[in-house]
């Protein structure tokens, strides 16, 4: 996606510089910050992309950002970059849902797959967040009577079996259910089973 | 212990007779006193001869009381101790001058099978028959030095590993620091090699500003090396007034656990009153420990009985000079050239830091640190530090 950016958080000039420049010759957009603060202040929960977190820093530690990234429910990958002797920090920071690190001195190319994987899942992640939210906003378009024939229709009853259990006639629950079907957008039972899925998953 | 009875002091004892009686009574209640007690209890005439010793005595020195009386007291003490003790008896029986007469003293004393270990000798005097007789208490310090030389031993461990701790963390920071303008010159060139191949006007211009950067961030890196190579010289804060055969004394138990692993003999030879320096005394202290490992390290090959290392201390002029002398394999003239040259190592698993740290300590005490190499065998590293002017 166009405005996918990496958001680089290094509170040493010069790393943030170049990380900046190195991003920009790959036709990456980037944001820099100079401390974990300083991005906090600034954060917008639309943005998307991935972080790129320096694990050591003045201030507030790349640590301490990412489990307030975590507590805000913020969905962008983060990725740390660590010194030589970070790595069972890194490690922990893994444990706590970090996307991945990387390790100074790194090569380019390295750092670049890495973004890349990390773009590219905010990506799928965030489509799958989108139809999830459409998905939610048709639903919530149904009346309570056809939230009722939805919930019996994706359970597998058949027609005449809703129709009993809602003291309904068998005529009315199918006109309900095409209305269902069409509100929602389902092409065939099967994929109204997994609307449903989708919509019942925890985010 | 306190009353221990005295002939014709005993008066108050209407039922004894004769004074052969007294004599007799008293001598066997001395003989019960002297073997009760813990501490050794040797007796002697005033030219140093043993009269009596107690049980205590010949436990604690392997010999039986028929082996030492007769003997001169010389043969229970180590041969400094028993001439110094010779001196101290002539002096006090010439000028009647109190050296260590009632005064409890710390000497070496010597066992039958020839080891040593430290006593508290006490002396008191007593006049028999007109003669003068020496009554020495002796207890055994074993124990208790063992308890203090354990204490120091801790608290140079201690030191060492503080210091050494300084040592990491400072190097853990560095390696920190030195890591970002690696990383930026990795980023920039990185991002120069793509530039290159675009043919755009803002690409020459990062392309530009990429070239300056990696400049400016060699020129960084530069510094910060600078700065551990100042390291050792730029701590000047901690010198204080430092006394050379204590802070020697101080490493001794950590050095010893070196030689005697490595079955060296180490001898120490330090001048009396030598002067105090101005130093931060466990940097100092680390040097002659590197010396002193490094001397150990250079006599591996020897056959265990050929390992000798000396450590000697001595007052030249306005310096005091220490030096460490080991009968080692010596330094090769190709070593000779870079020996003081960081990261250059003749070891297998050394960095190749000691010396070049060791010099740099010197040099910031106004000192000079050098080595020659022995006549014989090995070489000798010498420290010279300027003594602190009053």
């Amino acid at each position: 996606m166009s405005d996918s950016t990496v958001y680089v958080i290094d509170d040493d000039q010069a790393v943030r510089d170049s990380l900046g420049m190195l991003l920009r010759s790959m036709g990456i957009p980037s944001r820099l910050f100079d401390s974990a603060q300083a991005f906090l202040d600034a954060y917008d929960e639309n943005w998307h992309g991935c972080v790129l977190l320096d694990i050591r820093m003045p201030g507030m530690s790349g640590m301490e950002l990412h489990r307030q990234l975590v507590d805000m429910h913020a969905s962008m990958p983060v990725i740390f970059v660590t010194g030589h002797g970070d790595v069972p920090m890194a490690v922990e920071a893994l444990r706590n849902g970090a996307f991945d690190f990387i390790q100074k001195p790194y090569r380019d190319q390295e750092l670049l797959d890495r973004i890349n994987q990390a773009l590219s899942w905010d990506e799928s992640h965030r489509s799958e967040e989108n139809r999830k939210r459409a998905l939610q906003q048709r639903y919530d378009t149904l009346t309570p009577r056809e939230c009722e024939v939805m919930e019996c229709v994706v359970r597998g009853l058949a027609n005449k079996v809703i129709a009993m259990d809602l003291e309904l006639s068998q005529r009315t629950v199918e006109i309900h259910r095409a209305r269902v079907m069409e509100k929602m957008g389902a092409r065939s039972l099967a994929d109204l089973v997994r609307m449903a899925l989708l919509i019942e998953e925890p985010d | 212990m306190s009353s221990i009875p005295k002939p014709g002091v005993n008066t108050a004892a209407p039922e004894i007779e004769s004074a052969a009686d007294v004599s007799a009574f008293d001598a066997a209640e001395f003989d019960a006193l002297l073997d009760a007690a813990v501490d050794g209890i040797v007796i002697s005439d005033a030219r140093g001869t043993i009269l009596r010793v107690n049980q205590a005595t010949e436990d604690l020195f392997g010999y039986t009381e028929a082996e030492l009386v007769g003997q001169r007291i010389d043969m229970i003490m180590t041969r400094p101790d028993a001439r110094a003790h010779g001196r101290y008896i002539r002096n006090y029986l010439n000028t009647g001058k109190r050296r260590i007469i009632g005064i409890g003293r710390e000497v070496d004393a010597k066992r039958k099978d020839g080891t040593v270990f430290p006593v508290s000798l006490s002396i008191g005097e007593a006049r028999v028959h007109d003669r003068l007789h020496f009554v020495g208490l002796i207890r055994d310090l074993t124990v208790q030095k063992r308890a203090e030389e354990e204490a120091l031993r801790q608290r140079a461990l201690m030191n060492h590993a503080s210091r050494l701790t300084t040592m990491g963390e400072m190097a853990a920071a560095l390696a920190h620091e030195l890591n970002q303008p690696l990383a930026a010159i990795s980023n920039y060139t990185s991002a120069g090699k793509r530039l290159l191949d675009q043919d755009s006007a803002v690409a020459q211009d990062d392309l530009r500003k990429a070239l300056q950067e990696i400049g400016m961030q060699a020129h960084r890196a530069g510094e910060i090396i600078q700065r551990i190579r100042d390291f050792a010289r730029s701590r000047t804060g901690e010198h204080e007034l430092v006394a050379v055969d204590e802070m020697i004394t101080e490493i001794l138990p950590l050095a010893r656990m070196d030689t005697k692993a490595n079955h060296v003999d180490f001898r120490i030879l330090v001048e009396d009153d030598l002067p105090s320096i101005m130093a931060d005394r466990i940097q100092i202290q680390q040097v002659l420990l590197n010396l002193i490992r490094n001397g150990v390290d250079s006599m591996q090959d020897l056959a265990e009985t050929g390992r000798r290392l000396d450590l000697r201390a001595w007052l030249d002029e306005k310096q005091v000079r220490i030096s460490i002398t080991d009968r080692g394999c010596g330094v090769s003239a190709a070593a000779a050239a870079h020996l003081f040259t960081p990261f250059f190592t003749t070891k297998e698993s050394g960095m190749g830091m000691g010396l070049a740290i060791c010099r740099s300590i010197i040099a910031a005490h106004g000192g000079t640190l050098d080595f020659f190499n022995n006549p014989v065998a090995g070489a000798t590293f010498f420290v010279a530090l300027p003594v602190s002017e009053p």
